[in-house]
Parts: structure tokens; C-alpha cells; sequence
């Protein structure tokens, strides 16, 4: 893409003393964990969101919390900048390097250490997948609740670097909402343990504030998340509405209602056609917009709660309901939904906003969405977590054309301005990242980020851990 | 005034209306600042399920709004007057400065989790806001959850913003008598491990139980598992985990009046209300550690306990002092967790801290965070940690 | 995902359309999750993602192969795995494919890999060859543990060691191959390395659809598939194999109706089936290799279309393997099972049935480090379902988890015919198998 974005500038102490870095890291990292040959760093020049690339100093692939800790410590010493990853999947460019930092990637670090039952607990290392919790408790009836999109992929680490959320959160809650404990690395190689089994953790809510923190403010290696009982059965079913504003409007009142179902999923024509190239789910192809509305419980529960939802899709004019019949049919209907993102990449390049607003405002904001892509030229495709209100619109454009690219950006930097503008956020569990560092302001006073800044700081001084994202560059307080 | 005090390095114990006055380590300020007087709710949509109020507004208030409309707090704040016999009005400010947290925090999540959004005023007499009004926001950090429990010792709370739920159409209770500690801590993690959405596990042993509710008409020790919801999906879930607990003891399912009426009790601890004299901690250790827990101590010392969190949160009675350091390593013993001092008098709270202390690597980041927010120490100093006098050039921020 | 190619360079097909393959890639990172060596090793350049984004930057900038691009391509299996994730659909196959070819034309590999690779591809895809080799590998064999000693010949002892101890049975094949009346007709084929390793399996579809009323010819000429270089990057020799065969089946198919031309090796099935497109430059044989591509059939693909009577249930537990050629190469997933389940057996799935044996070709010999990690893997997970047998539709399987576990395993074929009719396959003739927990 032609878009640039300020990076601090690469300490000029670091760059010349490359290859003796190398030499120290390689010793601290025996068995390979450092990876340093020019060709060898260019896969991690980025993340999942390509509209940014920068080459890092060498990528540290530790086994150990002692590893990471040998190796932060000696960052720390030498003012070498260190950008956590997990499996790079962020869609903010969380984990994309500059040409003076070690990419410390916890891939190798996926060990599952403990399940613990009888207390709902699992202990496991940052790179360990998401998903793969919920399929080493899920023979035993339990689940790891956060699922994004990403599940199958991304890390622990990752998730509670950017407080992941996902399409069941709407019950559930996000990351921060089931994890009880951390074992973490400070930049000067301090370990610290924070919370653990019990189910609220001593002093400030420390666990809370690393949570969400986008790799600041330390290096997580192990967490301890609550897994829980999965529910008798659920079923996800399809709402297909004539417009976009119509089911906006009928998510609103259902959650008026006071009807929490586990998930609501949205999706315009756009994404369905898209969704349902790739998975064959049975989506409605003639709808406007579609909801997926998952309930679960026993049989009697889900009924009781589909007739109070199908008589509010009603009054919103619901063009066709439709249940998953069967196992099968329900996985694929996820499996379409989860794969939206990457099933976008058939038809073109894109840019996944993020924003959240007040239910109130879904069908406003998706109007605005609407006229801002088509006062640029682009298509876009929404599909997302409706029941929390947490949009993603995929602006579509083609990457090689780098007039269009420019104007992706400049969509979707107006559309997360409607989203504040609303009463909502920038990023509902995306993240910053490098994406959106430069949107901070239209959130937050310079007083509110010098203050998080300033925590900030309390963590890592000197601004070595993934440094360039979440806070503007221009005007931040020093240390 | 906080810039003034800021600038004479004036200490200030921040309160809300002081029911929870106590809960913490002595503050020596001189002068107490009070929110008491920002009260209001300034905006309540209820198809949104947000509430915005400022901080010093009643709960009373706020609970009486959220009824109207069929809603509630979903963590189900606990209140601390009984336990510590102090007189007023909570404010939904000290509800989320000391993270208070009910029986439903095992299922809905505690206060912090409910926080979506607050303004304070820093150290510097600065105001600032954090997060925001809707349920998902990883916009910047999370000082929202930092200053969450934070005691009144990180900021004045100036306003707060938070989530509300459905007030469930329904509950029942499932109640299990005679087992021992070790049995009931069984049979609620069988429970727990139900498809059937427990909201509320507690155990109350024999020696407690006269206390709990009169309604019960026991004297015996009850095990108690609350199930929530619309009535037809309650009737199925109780009948299936009834089935299932069956195995431990005779079931027995309260109706929803009765069951109110003890989780009410359970919440705030009414049988541990009535010595005052006694030293009265509050333990937060993994929920099948919790027996173990008491177990360990009765081998030293007389205490009494009661277990809500499927056992996770034990209220201690010590009979005699405190014994900081006993219940401090046997829970150390059981696996980790911590202990707040939540009654005692100033004689027996002399020379201990009460709240866990911190491993010094986390103790002197702690300390790090107070100082970026309160750079001249000047909020309620002591409360939750010993003072450290920052040093001259360290304050976190310029201008 | 964004690429840069200069219009020379998109003037070669084969660059033009690696560069839509990139295209379609968003850089999603799903791939990694699911891929062995990723699983295994924890680095993204051992990963798809990372294996696109080095062919990428050599293609990009018109780079000869070299040693650190060499070592991560070699790692990949060619399991696809990704290719069944990837949401976007990014045909990994072509492109890894394209970059084999593009390493066998400008790199030249260390001399003792040279030599291995020379040595395989002179002797597995011959019969004969290959039969006189498992001969000679059966007395090397003591030698394997010396030359696991010596890094470079590593592949020599992993190669030894897969040799079965026996000398399988040379199985005649059965004289008749007709049947009458006969419902249809197939080109069955023979392969090169499977009826020297396990002559049992075509003997056992030969019998199978014979009895159904399948007449299974046998054309003149045809020989390995071409999979084992194509995998190794020699495009030439991969083409040459694949115009023989379409030579053969041709004459075959052009004499009389043909209905499929069957592979019992899965492995063959999904380079068979890519003929169309290994060939489409070549003007001559480009519409014959897109019809054979159309008539190539996995054997399960063919029986089921068979209406095979449901038998009643039998009490024999097996564990189904299901081959990345199989179900990632070809799509062909639930359809073995469920033959085997109309049959009458128990059926059982192993955790992480996506992930690859180990075996993958010439893989168990070239990378034998990776490749034991992820048999133990495999058969870890098989062996948790407690079954009397595994089954497989692919040689390089049987042959990979057979030489890691007690239990045997045999081609799901050899139970079909042995369920409708067929003898008792040899490898569970002596055991008792209704014990559940064989030693």
C-alpha cells in the first residue's frame, strides 16, 4: 500500500550494533530460537493486516518463561526495542516489527500445563490457540468462552494482549471477563505472577489492566482462563431481513427486551454471498441482511426463547427464519461466519474497521457506512457482532491500486469517526495497534493519553516494548 | 482543590458515604474528601443496558431505577454494613472502588467486569476519562479496571458508567442439608459442572446455619445452588440438577421468595453480622481450596467460615485475634490467594497489613502505578499499601 | 495481499499465475493452525504463511533458491491441510509446486542430498528397482543406526528403517480381471512403489469389483504417476511420467467405455487428478490430460457410486486415517467411513485427523526428524481410540503408521472386500480381534 505511517525512529546505537545483538541473542536462545538471515525475516514484516510492512532486527523464538526473561532483560539493558506476537493474526498490526526490534514470537510456547475441573481453571502457555482449550476440555462437557474469529489460530497471548473478544462474548463476556491469573515478564526481565485459581486477584486489578494492553506493558507467558460448562445444546438460527436498517432495528429490540441469546451475528447481502461461497452454510442468497441469533439450553429453553425473538423479527417484517437442523448444519453456519474475513480475500483486499456503538445507533451508523464507501467508489461488506454492537465493516479495494488503497483508509478512518461520534469506540477487540494510533485523539483528550501514557511508563520507561503502536507519536509526555 | 492539596502534599482519605469505612489500613489524612455530594444518574437507557450516574448517587437509588425497569447489578453488590456496623447509604462509587462482589459474581462477573467506563480526577487535579459506554472497548488501557477496587487510593471517582442486565424473570434454589465442608465443596463442583447455569453456590456448615434464614428452619448446614432465568427453562434445570445432586444428599428446591431471601443473607454474610468483637477476614482462594483452607486453620485456631464461590470466597470469623500470618500461610498452603481484612479493631490490626502483601516485584510496580496517578501521594496514603514517598523527579507526567 | 511483479515477469504463466495465488492471500495466519510442521516446529517459516511469503519475496525479486528458502520448502509436506483451511482460497498446491521447480532450477543442493534424492528418483517409481532395493534395504538394515549417526545420510538409515522386515507376499494377480456380465468397466492403477510394498491392495479391489460385475482393465504401458519428482521438483521427468500414462489409458479409453480410472493410493489419486493442469501448456496433451484428470477416481469415490448393500454390524473396531491426499488433495472425507460403516465395522476418528503421518512421499526418508515426530503424534491419537485395525486409502500411510504401532494397519479396500466376500487380509489372519486392546 502507498500509506505510511511514523514509526519511532530506529535507535541508531541498536542498528550498529546488529550483529553483536545477534551474537548475545543466539547464545541466550540455544536450539535455534533465533531467527536472524535476511530472507528468514521478511514473513515477519507483518501481521494479518498487511497495509503496513517493516523489517525487524531478528525474531526471538524462546521455549521458556526463563528464555523470554533472558532475553528481555537483555534488551532492556541494551535499549533494543521488543515487539510481541503470538501467532500474528491481528488486524491492527499489533505485532508488526521496525528495523530496530526483536520480534519475540511465543509459538513456541504452546503447551497446555494444567486442567483443573473440578475448578473450572485451565493454565496454559501464551501460545498455546484459543481454540485448542475448548478442544482439550471439550470431551469433558467444557468450553473456553472468547472466541474470535480467529480462534483457530491465534494465540492466549494474543488475546489477552488485545482482549479478545468474539461472537459469543455477547453472553459470555471478552477475554478480560475469564482470565484469572498470569505469569508475565516485565522489559527488564522481572517475572511476576498475577492472580491465579481464586476469582479475584489481591490488590490494584493489575490482571485487568495487562489485559487489553497490546503488548505495553510486559510479556505474558502463561494464563490461567476459567472454562465452563457447555450448555445442554444450542442452535444457532438465520433471521433474514429486506434491509440492513430492519434487522439493526430487531437486534435493538431484542435486546431491549431483555433477551440475552448467546451470540448475534450480522451480515449484509455483501457478506453473505461471500461467507457462502466459501462455507455453503444455506444462507439465504434473496435476504438483505441476515442475523444469526444463537440460543442454547435444553430444548425447552431454546424454544421458549426463538418464539419471544421470532415475534420481535416479526414485527421487523422478517423475511425468512430458518434453524440449523443438526450438528453439522450449525458448525457450518459458524464455520461461514468465522471465515468471513478470509473468505473476503476471494473477491479482493480489505480493510477491517472495528468501531463499537450503542445498539440504538446500529442503523444509523450503518447508513453513514453505507454513504461514506459509496461517496469514495468502494464496496464494503458488514458482517458482524450485532448484539454488542461492535461493527466490522470490510471495506473491499484492490491492493495493487494504490489510489484505491488510500481511499480504504480514508473510509475507514471517517467511518470509526461516526462510531465515536455515536457514542461508541474506535476498536471493540481488534485492538490499536498501528492501525489505528493515529485515531486516537478522536476518542481521548491529550490529558486522558498522557495519563495512560503515563501508566504506561509505570511498566517500561523507556518505551522499548511494542513501541509505535496504541499511543500517537506527536505530543506524548516523556517518561 | 485536589491541584491545592496536590501542591502541599496535603493527604486526602477519599470516601464515598464511609459504609465501608474500615475495609483497608488506617489512612492518615487530614482532611476527607467525599463523593457523597455527586449524586444523580445522568443517563439511563434501559434497551441499551448502560447506566451512567455519578459517583456519590445512593444505590439505593440506582436499584430502585434498574426495578423499575426490570433490570439489576448483575454482580449483586455486597453490603458491607452488617458486617462492619457502620450506618448510611452506599454509593455505587464505593460499590466499584471496592470491587464489591456477590454470590453472582461466579456467574455474571464481578463489579469490575460490569465498569464499562469512568471519569476521576487524577493526582495532578487533572480530570480524565476512561473507557467509554459500550460493552466491548479495547480502546487504549484499561484504567477503567484499575481504578476498579482501587479503594479510593488511584483517583477521586468522579462518575461512573456501567452495564446492567434483564432482572431474571425467575429463581429457585436447590438446597442440599447435612454435608460436611469437604462433601458440599463436591457436590457444588458437580454442579458447577452442570449444563444447567448455576448463578449462585454457596455452603453454610452447621455452626452458621442458625443464622442464615428463618425461614429454613434448620439448624443444620445447608448447601445452597441458585438457578436463575425464565421459569420454564428454571423448572428444566432444576429438575436435571437435582437429579444430578441427588447422589450427595436429599434435594430440596426453595421457591423463588425464599430463595431471595437467602441469597440475600448470603450475600451479606448475616451470619457473621452478630459478634462485632470477633476479627472477620475475607479470603479469595480456588474454590475447591476453600475447605481445605478452613481445615488447615482448625488444626491452630477456632474459626468459623462461610463459603460462597463454590467455595472460593470464605469469610473467616477468627475467634480471638486476627492471626495475620497464619491465614496467610495456610492459604499459601491450599495453593495461593489472598486475605482482606474486613472487621478488626485498631489494636489487633497494629502491625499488619490488610491486605495481602504483595511479592516485592509486584509491590514496587503497584507503587509505580500509584505514583503516575497520584504523583504526590495524596490519595488515601496507607490505605492499601504502605506509603512510599516518591522520590523528588519521578512524578509521571509533564504538564 | 499486495504483489509486485514487473510485467516481464508476469509475461511467464507460470509467474502469472503464482502471482493470482498470492493475490488471493490475506495474510490471515488460519493456515499456521493447522499446519504439521508449524505445529511442530513453531515458526512461521515453517508454515504456510511464511512458506508464501518466501516464495513471494524470491519470485518478487527473481532470485535463485538459496539455502534458508531451500530449507523451509523443503520442510512442507505437501499435506494441503492449509489448502482445506485457508478461507480465501489460495491454491498452495500450484504454488509450492512452482516453487519446487523454481529450487530444482537454481539451486543446487549439497552433495549427499543430491545424491539421495538422485537415488529415490531413480527407484521408487520403478517396480522392479524398487522391489530389488527393499531386498538390499532388508540386509542394510542393522546398518541404519550407523548411518543415523552421520547428518547428511540420516535419510539413508530413515529410508532403511521403513523397509518392511518381511518380504511381502507377492500376491499373484488374479488372471481374471473380467467379469460377466460385466455393469461397467475401469482403468485400475497399478502404481509403482504399493504393489511392491503391499501387493495385497489391488489384489483386493481387483477381486472386489470384479465380483460387483466391474471389469478392470489393466493397459499396457502405464507406470509410476509422477508424484514422487513432481514433489521433488523435477517438472520434466513429473510431465513424462504423466503423457505415458495418458498414452496408456488413452488407447484404453478411446477402445472402449472407460468409467473412471481408479487409484488406490491417494497419493497418485491427487497428482493423477491435477494431470489437467500439470499439462495445460502443452498443446498436445492438454485436452487428454484434462480428461483423464475428469475420469481419476479414488477408489472409495468409485465404489460408493456401487450401491453396496449394508451389512450387518460386525464387531471390529476401526481407527480411520484419513490421508491428506485424501481429504485435503482430494476433498474425500466422510466417504471411506462411511463404506466401512455400511459394512458393518465400527468406526472411530482420532483427534487431529487433519494433521499429516509423517509420511508424505519421499518426506519419512528426506525429513525423518519431523516425519517420527509426527508419526509418534499420529499414532498416539490412533492408537487412544482403542481400535482392532486402522485403516488408510494410501500407501505412504500404511507404510509410515505401520512401522510405529502394533496394531495393524491395512488399506480400507482390503476390509471392504474382505466384509463383501473377500478373504480375511493377511495382516489380521492370526490375531485375535476381539480383544480390544491388542498387545
Amino acid at each position: 500500500m502507498s500509506q505510511t505511517i511514523a514509526f519511532l525512529p530506529p535507535r541508531a546505537g541498536v542498528l550498529s550494533q546488529r550483529a553483536q545483538i545477534i551474537t548475545d541473542l543466539s547464545a541466550l536462545l540455544p536450539d535455534g530460537g533465533l531467527v536472524h538471515e535476511a530472507r528468514e525475516l521478511v514473513p515477519f514484516e507483518t501481521d494479518a493486516y498487511v497495509a503496513y510492512r517493516q523489517l525487524p532486527l531478528a525474531v526471538a523464538l524462546p521455549r521458556t518463561t526463563q528464555e523470554v526473561s533472558d532475553v528481555l532483560r537483555y534488551c532492556n539493558r541494551h535499549g533494543i526495542p521488543v515487539v510481541p506476537r503470538g501467532a500474528g493474526t491481528s488486524l491492527c498490526g499489533g505485532a508488526i516489527p521496525q528495523p530496530d526490534a526483536v520480534v519475540l514470537g511465543l509459538s513456541r510456547m504452546s503447551a497446555i500445563l494444567d486442567i483443573d475441573l473440578e475448578n473450572r481453571v485451565a493454565r496454559v502457555q501464551a501460545g498455546v490457540t484459543n481454540l485448542s482449550i475448548s478442544e482439550t476440555v471439550g470431551p469433558d462437557g467444557f468450553f473456553y468462552a472468547p472466541d474470535p474469529s480467529s480462534q483457530l489460530a491465534c494465540t492466549i497471548g494474543g488475546n489477552i494482549g488485545m482482549n479478545s473478544g468474539g461472537a459469543h462474548c455477547l453472553k459470555y463476556g471478552v477475554t478480560t471477563n475469564n482470565l484469572l491469573g498470569v505469569t508475565m515478564v516485565l522489559m527488564d526481565g522481572t517475572v511476576i505472577t498475577l492472580g491465579g485459581k481464586h476469582l479475584d486477584a489481591a490488590g490494584y486489578d493489575l490482571l485487568g489492566l495487562v489485559c487489553g494492553s497490546e503488548g505495553q506493558l510486559g510479556i505474558v507467558t502463561e494464563a490461567t482462563v476459567r472454562i465452563l460448562a457447555k450448555a445442554e445444546g444450542a442452535r444457532p438460527v438465520l433471521f433474514g431481513f429486506a434491509t440492513s436498517q430492519e434487522a439493526g432495528a430487531c437486534v435493538a429490540d431484542v435486546i431491549g427486551a431483555g433477551i440475552i441469546p448467546v451470540a448475534i451475528e450480522f451480515m449484509d447481502r455483501q457478506a453473505i454471498e461471500i461467507c457462502e461461497a466459501f462455507a455453503k452454510a444455506g444462507y439465504p442468497l434473496h435476504v438483505g441482511a441476515l442475523l444469526i441469533i444463537e440460543v442454547e439450553g435444553s430444548e425447552a429453553e431454546m424454544e421458549a426463547m426463538l418464539a419471544a425473538i421470532v415475534t420481535i423479527a416479526r414485527r421487523h417484517g422478517v423475511m425468512t427464519v430458518r434453524e440449523s437442523q443438526s450438528a453439522t448444519e450449525a458448525a457450518l453456519i459458524w464455520k461461514g461466519r468465522k471465515s468471513a474475513f478470509g473468505a473476503t480475500g476471494r473477491i479482493a483486499d480489505y480493510i477491517c474497521m472495528d468501531g463499537t456503538v450503542p445498539l440504538g445507533k446500529l442503523s444509523h451508523v450503518l447508513q453513514r457506512t453505507d454513504e461514506i464507501c459509496t461517496a469514495l467508489g468502494l464496496r464494503v461488506a458488514n458482517v458482524f457482532h450485532a448484539g454488542d454492537g461492535n461493527m466490522h465493516p470490510l471495506i473491499l479495494f484492490d491492493a495493487n491500486n494504490l489510489e484505491k488503497a488510500a481511499k480504504a483508509e480514508e473510509a475507514g478512518n471517517e467511518i470509526l469517526k461516526v462510531c465515536v461520534e455515536a457514542g461508541g469506540c474506535l476498536t471493540g477487540e481488534h485492538g490499536v495497534g498501528i492501525e489505528k494510533r493515529d485515531l486516537m485523539r478522536f476518542q481521548f483528550s491529550d490529558v486522558d493519553l498522557a495519563q495512560q501514557m503515563a501508566v504506561r511508563y509505570a511498566f517500561d520507561p523507556d518505551w522499548l516494548l511494542n513501541p509505535s503502536k496504541v499511543f500517537p507519536l506527536e505530543g506524548r509526555p516523556a517518561a | 482543590m485536589i491541584r491545592h492539596a496536590a501542591g502541599v502534599r496535603m493527604p486526602l482519605s477519599l470516601v464515598g458515604s464511609n459504609t465501608r469505612a474500615g475495609l483497608g489500613n488506617r489512612v492518615e489524612a487530614d482532611m476527607v474528601v467525599t463523593s457523597a455530594g455527586l449524586a444523580g444518574v445522568i443517563d439511563y437507557d434501559p434497551g441499551e443496558m448502560v447506566m451512567t450516574a455519578k459517583a456519590g448517587t445512593p444505590l439505593s437509588d440506582i436499584a430502585a431505577l434498574l426495578d423499575a425497569n426490570a433490570q439489576m447489578l448483575a454482580f449483586e453488590p455486597v453490603d458491607h454494613r452488617g458486617i462492619m456496623n457502620t450506618q448510611g447509604e452506599p454509593t455505587i462509587g464505593g460499590v466499584f472502588l471496592s470491587n464489591a462482589s456477590g454470590p453472582r459474581r461466579l456467574s455474571a462477573g464481578a463489579a469490575r467486569d460490569s465498569l464499562l467506563g469512568l471519569r476521576f480526577v487524577n493526582g495532578r487535579g487533572e480530570a480524565i476519562r476512561a473507557g467509554g459506554r459500550v460493552m466491548k472497548n479495547v480502546t487504549g488501557l484499561d484504567l477503567v479496571k484499575l481504578l476498579a477496587g482501587s479503594h479510593g487510593t488511584l483517583g477521586f471517582v468522579t462518575e461512573v458508567t456501567f452495564r446492567v442486565l434483564p432482572r431474571p424473570e425467575t429463581e429457585a434454589t436447590i438446597l442440599l442439608r447435612h454435608l460436611d465442608d469437604a462433601e458440599a465443596s463436591q457436590a457444588m463442583a458437580a454442579a458447577m459442572a452442570q449444563a444447567a447455569d448455576v448463578s449462585g453456590a454457596a455452603h453454610i456448615p452447621k455452626a452458621l446455619a442458625n443464622g442464615i434464614s428463618d425461614s429454613l428452619g434448620t439448624a443444620n448446614a445447608v448447601t445452597a445452588l441458585r438457578l436463575e432465568g425464565l421459569s420454564a427453562s428454571v423448572e428444566v434445570r432444576v429438575t436435571s440438577l437435582a437429579a444430578r445432586l441427588s447422589a450427595f444428599a436429599p434435594v430440596e428446591v426453595l421457591d423463588a421468595s425464599t430463595s431471595t431471601r437467602l441469597w440475600h443473607a448470603v450475600r451479606d454474610v448475616a451470619p457473621l453480622q452478630a459478634r462485632q468483637d470477633r476479627p472477620l477476614w475475607r479470603v479469595s482462594v480456588a474454590p475447591t481450596a476453600g475447605h481445605r483452607l478452613v481445615a488447615a486453620l482448625r488444626q491452630h485456631v477456632e474459626i468459623d467460615a462461610l463459603y460462597d464461590w463454590q467455595g472460593g470466597l470464605v469469610w473467616l470469623e477468627m475467634s480471638g485475634e486476627p492471626l495475620a500470618d497464619v491465614v496467610r500461610r495456610a492459604i499459601a498452603s491450599v495453593g495461593g490467594g489472598h486475605a482482606t481484612l474486613i472487621r478488626a479493631s485498631d489494636h489487633q490490626r497494629s502491625g499488619m497489613s490488610a491486605f495481602e502483601p504483595e511479592p516485592e516485584p509486584v509491590a514496587a510496580l503497584s507503587a509505580r502505578i500509584k505514583g503516575k496517578l497520584d504523583p504526590a501521594g495524596i490519595f488515601s496514603p496507607g490505605r492499601m499499601a504502605p506509603v512510599v514517598r516518591p522520590k523528588a523527579g519521578s512524578m509521571g507526567m509533564t504538564g | 495481499m499486495q504483489t509486485s511483479f514487473t510485467p516481464e515477469q508476469l509475461a511467464d504463466p507460470q509467474v502469472a499465475e503464482s502471482e493470482k495465488i498470492l493475490r488471493r492471500c490475506v495474510h490471515c495466519g488460519f493456515c499456521t493452525a493447522t499446519c504439521p510442521t508449524y505445529v511442530t516446529l513453531g515458526n512461521e517459516l515453517d508454515s504456510p504463511r511464511g512458506r508464501i511469503y518466501l516464495i513471494k519475496d524470491m519470485l518478487e525479486n527473481d532470485r535463485p533458491a538459496d539455502r534458508e528458502v531451500v530449507t523451509h520448502i523443503d520442510r512442507c509436506l505437501s499435506c494441503l491441510a492449509c489448502t482445506t483451511t485457508c478461507p480465501s482460497g489460495v491454491d498452495y498446491m500450484h504454488l509450492i509446486d512452482h516453487a519446487r521447480v523454481h529450487i530444482e532450477q537454481t539451486y543446487k543442493r549439497p552433495l549427499a542430498d543430491r545424491m539421495i534424492r538422485g537415488l529415490l528418483a531413480a527407484v521408487l517409481p520403478y517396480p522392479a528397482r524398487f522391489r530389488a532395493a527393499l531386498a538390499l534395504a532388508r540386509i542394510a538394515r542393522p546398518l541404519a543406526p550407523l548411518l543415523r549417526r552421520v547428518k547428511p545420510l540420516v535419510p539413508l538409515s530413515a529410508m532403511l528403517e521403513l523397509a518392511p522386515p518381511r518380504a511381502a507376499v507377492r500376491l499373484p494377480t488374479p488372471a481374471l480381471r473380467e467379469a460377466r456380465p460385466a455393469r461397467g468397466r475401469v482403468i485400475l492403477l497399478e502404481g509403482c512403489a504399493q504393489p511392491a510394498l503391499d501387493p495385497g491392495i489391488n489384489a483386493a479391489t481387483i477381486r472386489l469389483l470384479t465380483r460387483r460385475g466391474i471389469a478392470v482393465a489393466a493397459p499396457k504401458g502405464e507406470g509410476c504417476c509422477g508424484a514422487l519428482v513432481h514433489h521433488m521438483g523435477r517438472e520434466p521427468r513429473a510431465l513424462d511420467f504423466a503423457r505415458r500414462n495418458i498414452d496408456a489409458w488413452m488407447r484404453e479409453i478411446d477402445a472402449g467405455g472407460v468409467d473412471g480410472i481408479l487409484i488406490t493410493a491417494s497419493g497418485c489419486g491427487t497428482t493423477v487428478k491435477d494431470y489437467g493442469h500439470m499439462l495445460r501448456h502443452d498443446p498436445l496433451y492438454a485436452d487428454m490430460a484434462a480428461r483423464v484428470s475428469a475420469l481419476a477416481r479414488d477408489i472409495t469415490e468409485y465404489l460408493s457410486t456401487l450401491e453396496l448393500e449394508t451389512l450387518p454390524k460386525r464387531d471390529l473396531v476401526v481407527a480411520y486415517h484419513s490421508a491428506c491426499s485424501l481429504q485435503h488433495g482430494q476433498k474425500i472425507t466422510a466417504l471411506p467411513k462411511a463404506l466401512l460403516k455400511a459394512a458393518g465395522f465400527t468406526v472411530r476418528d482420532p483427534a487431529e485427523g487433519h494433521l499429516c503421518c509423517g509420511s508424505a512421499g519421499t518426506y519419512n526418508i528426506l525429513q525423518p526428524d519431523i516425519s517420527a515426530t509426527l508419526k509418534q503424534r499420529k499414532v498416539r491419537h490412533l492408537e487412544a481410540t482403542k481400535p482392532d485395525v486402522i485403516a488408510a486409502g494410501n500407501i505412504g500411510c500404511l507404510t509410515q503408521i505401520g512401522s510405529g504401532t502394533v496394531i495393524p494397519v491395512v488399506h480400507t479396500v482390503e476390509l471392504l472386500d474382505w466384509a463383501y466376500g473377500g478373504p480375511k487380509p493377511a495382516k489380521l489372519t492370526g490375531k485375535t480381534l476381539d480383544h480390544p486392546d491388542l498387545p
